[in-house]
């Protein structure tokens, strides 16, 4: 490996940091700045009872009274060290909170992402090889349809017909197999829609190459040119897409996961949104971050090993011509 | 863990000896259309799943008994020291029997005996002590809250000997008794209690003495109780005292109300709770077990702030009391299962008397109070005085799903007779910061409240005593002020009795309350092959008598 990698590398990770970084701070001010505060809110719920003054005690003995910057002061300084904090409303360490919740949305959301990619690849295929009169321009609305359908109602539609109906799963147990690729499958379309349409693009893009007029006007089989000499180029990059669609995965598990009755990181985000928890809300949008800085390095630091014509630190390598997709390398220049 | 698998394996066994296949098949089965055959009598064994739209916030005991979603397990963990029914009547649980002094500042409990937690350690004079402690004090600095509705009368608490605790109050405290069969009034074991509030909030390490004890459970998705053997202490009131039938009962947490309904109704699972009341009939038409248990508290209505005009006129608010169709909410809002409110209490509070007279529609009335009031109709048809336009402000509850059509309705109603209402819906959090008792902008403010007592009403009418002053009256009504204190300081409910009726006339004629509906708060939709569940005063459900029938 290059010393040029190494610099460019370590200046991505650096970056990644401050990203995270900015990201606590930045919920931990959205927060502060909405109106009510999670500890009244609760208190002051009616069926609690409690007089002003005592709602007053209880405030201070959490520190809730101290001046913002003070809180945010503490409570960074506890997330350098590590530590995530507790959770106002349940009083139990976030730490522990997402630890349960972490590995079924990493199982839910790793299952969309295969179903996405399967999909996006079926119908990429599809609208690429099967003729005209079998549907082939109607494949190529799919990838519309699919993002136009939000993802509640084709779980709700999956639940009723497969659940409910056909008795697949049951909702009370979300997490056995059924249950999970049905889940899968309602986060799991929508994503597929936007890899579909950018591989479609580049199908044809690449089909158009000369190579591969020259492999089919050979008589290659239209499956082994797909598989063999069109998939890998036309691949590349989807791997930015996926990228970008980790953060809808993420957004979408919030829904898949209330909708199946599972638990997971979005209906934990769901519920310390409704109370205003915000430990866990920092906690848990600071672990997206990490999550979407980590992936969008892994594409980053993959690209330039993959295509060597991928500038680093922008000092390109050989100057890109007009041949050059510019798809390829905005990840790269502009991050 | 042996402990556990010890029990399993002996469900199992029993439930091979002593049921049929057919049982088995019930349990399996997604039938559940078919309305059950006779054999109504308690059967042993069997697992239920209940679906829940929320299991609250946290298990801290204090904190979270009062809320309406964990009050469902710690039904079933836990036990009190007096057993409250629908009807509000107080019975002996825990506490066998009491005495107390004529001016009932001084109470003397006698606890049973043989009763454990389920760690072992006795629930005896010293286990009530510490419980007593912290329901009034709570460990505020580590996140304990104390419970809001024990008596801020209370003195302190002493152990006479092992069965006999003596507990002293600052002031008469007749609610006392009553309150200690509240849903917060929850026993936990003294090595629980100790606990920082950190391990209190997991759930399996904190032991009562209930017929249920946890088997596992997971932070926002469900909770699994399994029977406890050795359970002999049941409240008489129930009809039962041994260990429960049904061999286990599982919380599932799902937020799709639609969901949890069609859940029940392919028999994926047992009771569904809080269904929206429009589904009620057909679910029941199709043979479903509904049940919408009343809690005893306050009605669902407003209390209405006398300080911002032009509700401090007298006619003015018994204009709003009779301009509203009471009985139209509940045909177009709600079913048959819902009542009229006939007071500002729910009619099954012990206290509670009918003042139906006082809330009748009568539009006319109220367009003639509204005249005399100088409120004329405009060429608009709203009503206007001093070119100022006649209008309410409404905020709808964000804790009670059907207020916002609640206030639709009654918009319609009131601009019949020339009132222009705005709505305005909040969530919980803004809701709870903007909409006060007497807020600046408030002029009506619903409530949807439990009690035990009827008591409990003198403290929230004014300000003295650190009230809440509903009315924002301060203390400039010196009748209600009188009838306040005779409520407060009256030592035996006999005495009590006639001015709490006295209060409940005055209040409504007032217009200070304006009564909607009596209100339920908990829906259950139950599978018909489950049966004997009972309802104690707060609505939860109990299933330590119930049984699932072949």
């Amino acid at each position: 490996m290059s010393n040029t990698y190494l610099t460019y590398a370590a200046k991505r990770l650096s970056q990644a940091l401050v990203v995270i970084l900015l990201a606590y701070v930045f919920t931990f001010v959205v927060v502060s700045i909405l109106p009510g505060d999670p500890i009244t809110s609760v208190l002051r719920n009616p069926q609690n009872g409690f007089t002003e003054e005592e709602i007053a005690e209880i405030i201070a003995a959490q520190g809730l009274d101290k001046p913002v910057l003070v809180q945010l002061w503490n409570a960074l300084s506890a997330f350098l060290t590590g530590d995530l904090g507790m959770s106002m409303r349940s009083n139990r360490p976030v730490s522990s909170l997402i630890a349960e919740v972490l590995p079924s949305t990493l199982i839910l959301a790793s299952a969309g992402l295969a179903v996405a990619l399967v999909l996006a690849m079926a119908v990429a295929y599809g609208s690429r090889f099967i003729p005209r009169r079998y549907g082939q321009g109607l494949l190529r609305g799919f990838p519309s349809l699919f993002l136009s359908v939000p993802n509640f109602v084709i779980g709700l539609v999956l639940i009723h017909v497969f659940g409910f109906q056909l008795g697949l799963f049951r909702v009370i147990n979300p997490d056995s197999f059924w249950a999970t690729l049905f889940a899968a499958i309602a986060l799991g379309i929508p994503v597929s829609a936007q890899i579909a349409e950018v591989l479609i693009a580049n199908l044809d893009k690449e089909a158009e190459q000369e190579y591969a007029t020259v492999a089919s006007s050979r008589g290659i089989g239209q499956a082994r040119l797909f598989a063999k000499h069109l998939l890998k180029p036309a691949s590349l990059p989807v791997v930015t897409v996926i990228a970008l669609t980790i953060g809808e995965l993420l957004g979408g598990s919030l829904i898949t996961e209330t909708v199946f009755g599972r638990t997971g990181v979005g209906s934990l985000v769901q519920r310390s949104v409704s109370t205003q928890d915000l430990p866990v809300l920092q906690a848990v949008v600071s672990l997206g971050a990490v999550v979407f800085v980590l992936v969008n390095l892994i594409a980053d630091l993959l690209y330039p090993l993959l295509d060597p014509r991928v500038k680093l630190l922008g000092r390109p390598k050989r100057r890109p011509t007009a041949a050059d997709d510019p798809s390829l390398d905005t990840k790269a220049v502009t991050s | 863990m042996t402990e556990r698998t010890t029990l399993l394996s002996l469900s199992r066994r029993r439930l091979l000896i002593t049921t049929s296949a057919a049982a088995a098949a019930a349990l399996l089965a997604p039938e559940g259309f078919t309305p059950a055959r006779a054999a109504d009598s308690p059967r042993e064994g069997g697992d239920i799943t209940f679906l829940i739209d929320s299991l609250g916030d946290t298990w801290i005991p204090n904190n979270s008994a009062i809320s309406s979603f964990q009050g469902h397990i710690w039904g079933h963990v836990t036990d009190k020291l007096f057993y409250v029914d629908a009807e509000g009547k107080v019975s002996p649980w825990l506490a066998e029997r009491w005495e107390q002094n004529d001016a009932a500042t001084e109470f003397t409990l006698h606890i049973k005996s043989g009763v454990t937690f389920s760690d072992g350690s006795p629930l005896d004079a010293a286990a009530v002590v510490a419980n007593l402690d912290i329901w009034y004090s709570g460990r505020k600095n580590e996140g304990i809250n104390p419970i809001g509705l024990f008596p801020k009368t209370y003195d302190h608490a002493q152990a006479v000997n092992a069965t006999t605790v003596r507990v002293f109050f600052k002031k008469p405290t007749l609610g006392f008794i009553p309150t200690l069969g509240y849903h917060g009034s929850i026993l936990i074991s003294p090595k629980s209690i100790a606990q920082p509030a950190s391990e209190q909030a997991d759930l399996s390490k904190t032991s009562g003495s209930g017929p249920y004890v946890v088997d596992s459970w997971k932070e926002g998705d469900f909770v699994k109780l399994v029977k406890r053997k050795d359970y002999n202490w049941g409240p008489a009131a129930v009809g039962h005292t041994g260990p429960a039938f049904l061999d286990s009962i599982t919380y599932k947490l799902v937020s799709e109300p639609s969901l949890r309904v069609a859940s029940v109704q392919s028999g994926q699972a047992d009771v569904a709770y809080n269904a929206s009341p429009q589904e009620l009939k057909s679910l029941k038409e199709e043979g479903f077990t509904i049940a919408t248990p009343r809690y005893l508290g306050f009605v669902n209505g407003w209390a209405i702030n006398t300080k911002l005009a032009p509700f401090d006129d007298l006619k003015v608010r018994q204009a709003l009391q009779a301009g509203i169709n009471r009985q139209e909410i509940i045909d177009t809002v709600y079913t048959s299962d819902w009542q009229l409110a006939k007071s500002f209490i729910q009619s099954n509070v012990p206290g509670a008397t009918d003042h139906s007279a006082l809330l009748a529609y009568d539009p006319g009335k109220a367009e003639k109070l509204l005249d005399e009031a100088g409120w004329l109709k405009g060429a608009d048809g709203i009503r206007a005085k001093d070119g100022k336009p006649l209008t309410i402000a409404l905020h709808s509850n964000p804790y009670l799903a059907t207020s916002k059509s609640i206030d639709e309705l009654i918009a319609q109603q009131l601009g019949k007779i020339g009132w222009k209402v705005d709505i305005r819906a909040y969530d919980v959090v803004t809701f709870g910061e903007k909409v006060k008792y007497g807020g600046p902008a408030v002029p009506a403010y619903e409530v949807t409240r439990s009690f035990i007592d009827a008591g409990t009403v003198a403290g929230i009418l004014t300000n003295a005593n650190n009230g809440e002053n509903w009315f924002a009256l301060d203390d400039r009504d010196a009748k209600l002020n009188d009838l306040r204190d005779r409520i407060a300081g009256a030592a035996s409910i006999d005495v009590r009795k006639p001015v709490l009726d006295e209060l409940q006339e005055y209040v409504l004629e007032q217009g200070y309350f304006i009564p909607r509906t009596q209100i339920v708060q908990r829906i259950y939709v139950q599978s018909p092959s489950l049966k004997g569940e009972v309802y104690n005063g707060v609505a939860y459900a109990s299933y330590y008598t119930a049984f699932v029938s072949d």
